[in-house]
């Protein structure tokens, strides 16, 4: 019921709830991303998640119910079990790790293949921009396929997650891009 | 004065023929045997062969002998999250424990690990005891196995093969405890700790430590976890297990005497602190004595052995790397209570909201049995009952608070009567276990994961503990209609005026809540809710028994005693036999009238029906029938019953007169006093119901009532009981007794000349006290 009240007041004052599941390989930054969104103006350091991270963000009168799931390769099948009721898919990749992109790549079409999550929008965080020997975010762009994808609503955006360097750009474009889509 | 009566003594070679037996029965003390009514009747009934040993005290056995070849501790495990592949086993000592490694680490790591420093979880492991292959984590396969057992019990509530004179003394407690559900439990306490360390890649070190147990009480071993967890940071080596391992099956219980199903029942409703203690000096007389024949110890060490301050839990020390650390070890275990849970807390988690502002829940039969806002505690209980799949949810919460929320809820169902539920409990478990978790019909279980909360389809209630709210699944199976509900719809039909009375809390839960919410606002403590509990669930089976008589014709939940007939031909309170007090008939839960026991039986239809195919129906019927002698010395008559009638009908002096007789006759030896003793709890008035047969206008009855305190009075428990009985009533034995004294012998002495000084300072008037009794007896009948 509550629920439902704060629904309400949310279209009468024009703010907006949307639920983010933000994934990737293990060591690509989300729970970085998370605090920093978070806390913005504080130095961040984490260690691995075990299990998931949750946290509520406002940003541009949308309130963001961010999730960020731990990414070892044992634990990535329990993801899926976050897919429902996901309006947008925040992907983080370690730009440097060239190694593992084609890794990232195929689950990151795993999950965006996934029926419950047709409908949501798709961020890429091309992560860790300072790191020696990084890609740039067209060349992730061009190693996850993206261009492959059709119905699909995407965005790439080039990041550092410890200053905080393109965070808020990317959740800008969530923002932005959650109003076309369908109420639920 | 009682301490040298035999406890519970019984013989084995009597037990093969216990029905031909004429020997008379055995009066609690000698001063007595003159007085009672000895052997005239006691061939009707099972003798419990307690005569021949009463001059020599059986030997007390120990819950945990010496040379048991069980271990407190079977396994100690380690774990720890690594960076790359996540949750891994590291050791286990003394060898692997079989099943699924990865799944065990993953169990050791709980959700959110990383952002606390320490935290504790409970988990179990259905394992064989004997094959190592089989091993499944959740209740998985022995679904098969219970299904089988359940079909052989229904045919027969059979117990005249059973060897009577078993379980009486607790020797098949094992038996009594899992009743045939497969192989017990193994309980898994685990500690795990976050260390942030610079010098390591990616910054923390998370390493987890579980103890593997069959004993229930597996918290006392919490300090010994702390310590042993942090010795095993600085050397990470199966040594560091072994050391630990060593220490805790070190751990001495074998001065902990075994006690029996009735024992278990009174000392656990019971705040005396010495309740028992003869058994506690009995088996340390006998360890003396062992080891005064072994001459391996001097005298001077038999101080050693210390009487417990309080009987109900047994003290004992683990030694760990030469500290010993204190532990408590709880005496009575009842079947369903594992670790250190309070009732209480998770009473008030769900009523401060609901007290606040209530919300009404979606009606379903099963669990709104009050309306919509019906309290949520009940919801639980209900919906526990009825083998609904149950979530504790704890966002942000420690793992270990949801798994105490759970056990709590499975002892709350329980009562410590109940059984199936913790065998379908998962204290704490997470999204890699959810598959398995669906495949079991009906569970309990313990997550810190709000994801749980989005998918409604994995339960039907979800119990959310940082808020303190309840929520009933929209997904939830909708109650079918069956032939309980039909029939009382029926009776509905045609007598309108019960409707009438639908606002008036027809289940009584209302009440009761508000009973509990006082006790625990009055700080009555942990233990006096569990014996609430426990009434409220009794009251429950008593409750289903009567329904299933009313409506099926025959009830699987009470077996009636031998002479006795199913209600519509066995009048309550008609004597079978003339010749016979104890033949006494009636049974079941006690109304006070027709009206009231058909609005609550209607109130309870789909409570009662949700309840009738669970697991715990089935292996409620199963301990009913295992119980029958154990737990039933007296079979005739239903004590319960009658005692029942005392305390809430207003009966005629010659209903009153024949219930005292029937008492008075049936209840003599050791264990009938005991079973008498568990009817007439501490915390519901005692003996004060019994005491009010000191003041029948008959003189027989007076002095039956007599001859039974005596025996209540110098029976090792009883003797509390006849303590805490108020001076009123002492002043009444005493006067019955002195009259019958000064009609027997004119010129002789009371035995104890003080005790009839204290009945002469105050029994001026004997005549109006008898009628102040009777009015106050009246008063409290409602």
């Amino acid at each position: 019921m509550g629920g439902q009240v704060s629904k309400m007041m949310g279209r009468i004052f024009g703010t907006k709830e949307m639920r983010i599941l933000m994934l990737g390989l293990d060591a690509a930054g989300k729970t970085t991303i998370l605090y920093k969104l978070k806390l913005s103006n504080q130095d961040v350091t984490t260690i691995p998640t075990v299990g998931f991270n949750v946290e509520s963000v406002t940003y541009k009168n949308v309130k963001f119910n961010v999730w960020d799931v731990g990414g070892q390769d044992k634990i990535r099948p329990l993801w899926r079990h976050y897919y429902s009721g996901t309006q947008g898919l925040i992907f983080v990749v370690d730009s440097s790790d060239t190694a593992r992109l084609e890794e990232a790549r195929s689950e990151l079409h795993k999950i965006i293949n996934d029926r419950e999550m047709k409908d949501a929008l798709l961020l890429v965080f091309a992560n860790k921009q300072d790191v020696p020997g990084h890609l740039s975010p067209e060349e992730v762009t061009q190693q996850l396929q993206l261009t492959k994808l059709k119905d699909k609503l995407w965005y790439v955006a080039p990041s550092v997650a410890t200053d905080g360097t393109g965070i808020f750009e990317g959740l800008a474009w969530l923002s932005n891009n959650v109003k076309t889509q369908p109420q639920k | 004065m009682a301490s040298t009566l035999p406890y519970r003594p019984s013989n084995e070679t009597l037990s093969t023929n216990p029905k031909t037996n004429g020997l008379p029965r055995l009066s609690p003390a000698p001063s007595f045997v003159g007085r009672s009514p000895s052997g005239s009747h006691s061939s009707t009934r099972r003798i419990s062969a307690d005569n021949v040993a009463g001059h020599k005290p059986r030997r007390c056995k120990s819950q945990y002998p010496v040379d048991s070849p069980e271990r407190h501790v079977e396994y100690i495990l380690v774990a720890s999250f690594h960076i790359d592949r996540g949750p891994i086993m590291e050791h286990q000592y003394p060898a692997a424990i079989s099943g699924d490694e990865s799944m065990l680490a993953e169990l050791m790591l709980p959700d959110q690990t990383h952002v606390r420093s320490q935290d504790w979880t409970i988990f179990f492991l259905h394992k064989d005891t004997s094959g190592d292959d089989e091993e499944e984590t959740e209740a998985g396969k022995t679904k098969k196995k219970r299904k089988s057992k359940y079909r052989g019990n229904e045919e027969g509530a059979d117990i005249q093969n059973e060897d009577p004179d078993e379980g009486s003394d607790g020797e098949s407690s094992d038996d009594e405890e899992e009743g045939g559900e497969g192989p017990p439990l193994m309980y898994v306490l685990n500690l795990v700790n976050t260390k942030q360390d610079n010098t390591v890649r990616r910054g923390a070190v998370v390493k987890a430590m579980a103890i593997c147990t069959r004993h229930s009480f597996l918290h006392i071993y919490k300090p010994l976890l702390l310590l042993a967890l942090e010795d095993y940071f600085k050397s990470p080596y199966p040594e560091t297990l072994a050391s630990l391992y060593d220490a805790v099956n070190n751990m001495d219980l074998s001065l902990m005497p075994k006690m029996s199903i009735l024992e278990r029942h009174i000392l656990q409703s019971s705040n005396t602190k010495e309740m028992f203690i003869e058994k506690f000096e009995q088996i340390i007389r006998q360890r003396e004595e062992e080891e005064s024949e072994d001459g391996e110890y001097s005298p001077k060490k038999i101080s050693r052995y210390l009487l417990p301050r309080d009987t109900h839990e047994f003290e004992s020390k683990v030694v760990y790397h030469d500290i010993p650390i204190p532990v408590k070890i709880p005496t009575v275990i009842w079947p369903e209570t594992v670790g250190d849970f309070s009732l209480v807390k998770l009473i008030q988690t769900f009523s401060g909201p609901h007290a606040t502002s209530p919300q009404p829940f979606p009606s379903h039969p099963h669990l709104t049995t009050s309306g919509p806002f019906t309290h949520p505690i009940i919801v639980l209980v209900n919906a526990i009952l009825t083998q609904k799949r149950v979530v504790f949810l704890g966002h942000n919460r420690p793992s270990g608070e949801v798994a105490e929320a759970v056990l709590a809820a499975c002892a709350l169902a329980s009562g410590g009567i109940l059984r199936g539920f913790t065998r379908h409990a998962f204290p704490y478990t997470d999204l890699t276990k959810v598959d398995d978790l669906l495949k079991v019909p009906g569970f309990i279980a313990g997550v810190t994961n709000p994801t749980f909360d989005n998918h409604p389809e994995w339960w039907d209630v979800l119990c959310d503990l940082p808020t303190g709210r309840m929520k009933i699944s929209s997904h939830v199976e909708s109650a079918p209609v069956t032939e309980g509900l039909l029939f009382f719809q029926q009776q509905n039909a045609l007598s309108p005026n019960h409707t009438s009375n639908v606002n008036s809390d027809p289940t009584g839960d209302n009440l009761f809540m508000q009973d509990i919410l006082r006790s625990i606002a009055n700080r009555y403590g942990e233990n006096a809710i569990r014996a609430k509990w426990r009434a409220y669930i009794t009251k429950f089976t008593r409750v289903a028994a009567a329904f299933e008589e009313t409506v099926y014709g025959a009830s699987n939940l009470y077996i009636i005693g031998p002479g006795e007939e199913l209600s519509p031909d066995s009048p309550t309170g008609q004597q079978a036999d003339a010749a016979d007090p104890s033949s006494l008939r009636g049974h079941g839960y006690v109304w006070p009238d027709e009206i009231a026991k058909q609005r609550e039986l209607s109130a309870s239809v789909s409570r009662i029906e949700g309840w009738r195919n669970t697991r715990s129906y089935y292996s409620y019927i199963q301990d009913i029938a295992a119980m029958y002698f154990p737990a039933r010395p007296i079979q005739r008559p239903d004590l319960h019953h009658h005692h029942d009638r005392l305390r809430t009908l207003k009966l005629s002096h010659a209903d009153s007169a024949a219930i005292y007789m029937a008492l008075s006759h049936a209840v003599k030896d050791y264990a009938g006093i005991c079973q008498l003793l568990t009817v007439a709890p501490e915390n519901q008035a005692g003996l004060f119901y019994l005491s009010m047969g000191l003041f029948h206008p008959d003189q027989v009855v007076r002095e039956a009532t007599v001859d039974l305190l005596d025996r209540i009075a110098s029976h090792p428990a009883g003797r509390h009981f006849w303590t805490h009985l108020s001076r009123f009533a002492k002043l009444g034995y005493f006067r019955v007794k002195r009259d019958r004294d000064a009609a027997q012998s004119p010129i002789s002495g009371p035995a104890s000349p003080t005790m009839t000084n204290l009945g002469t300072s105050f029994g001026g008037e004997p005549q109006s006290l008898v009628g102040v009794a009777l009015g106050a007896s009246m008063s409290r009948r409602s």
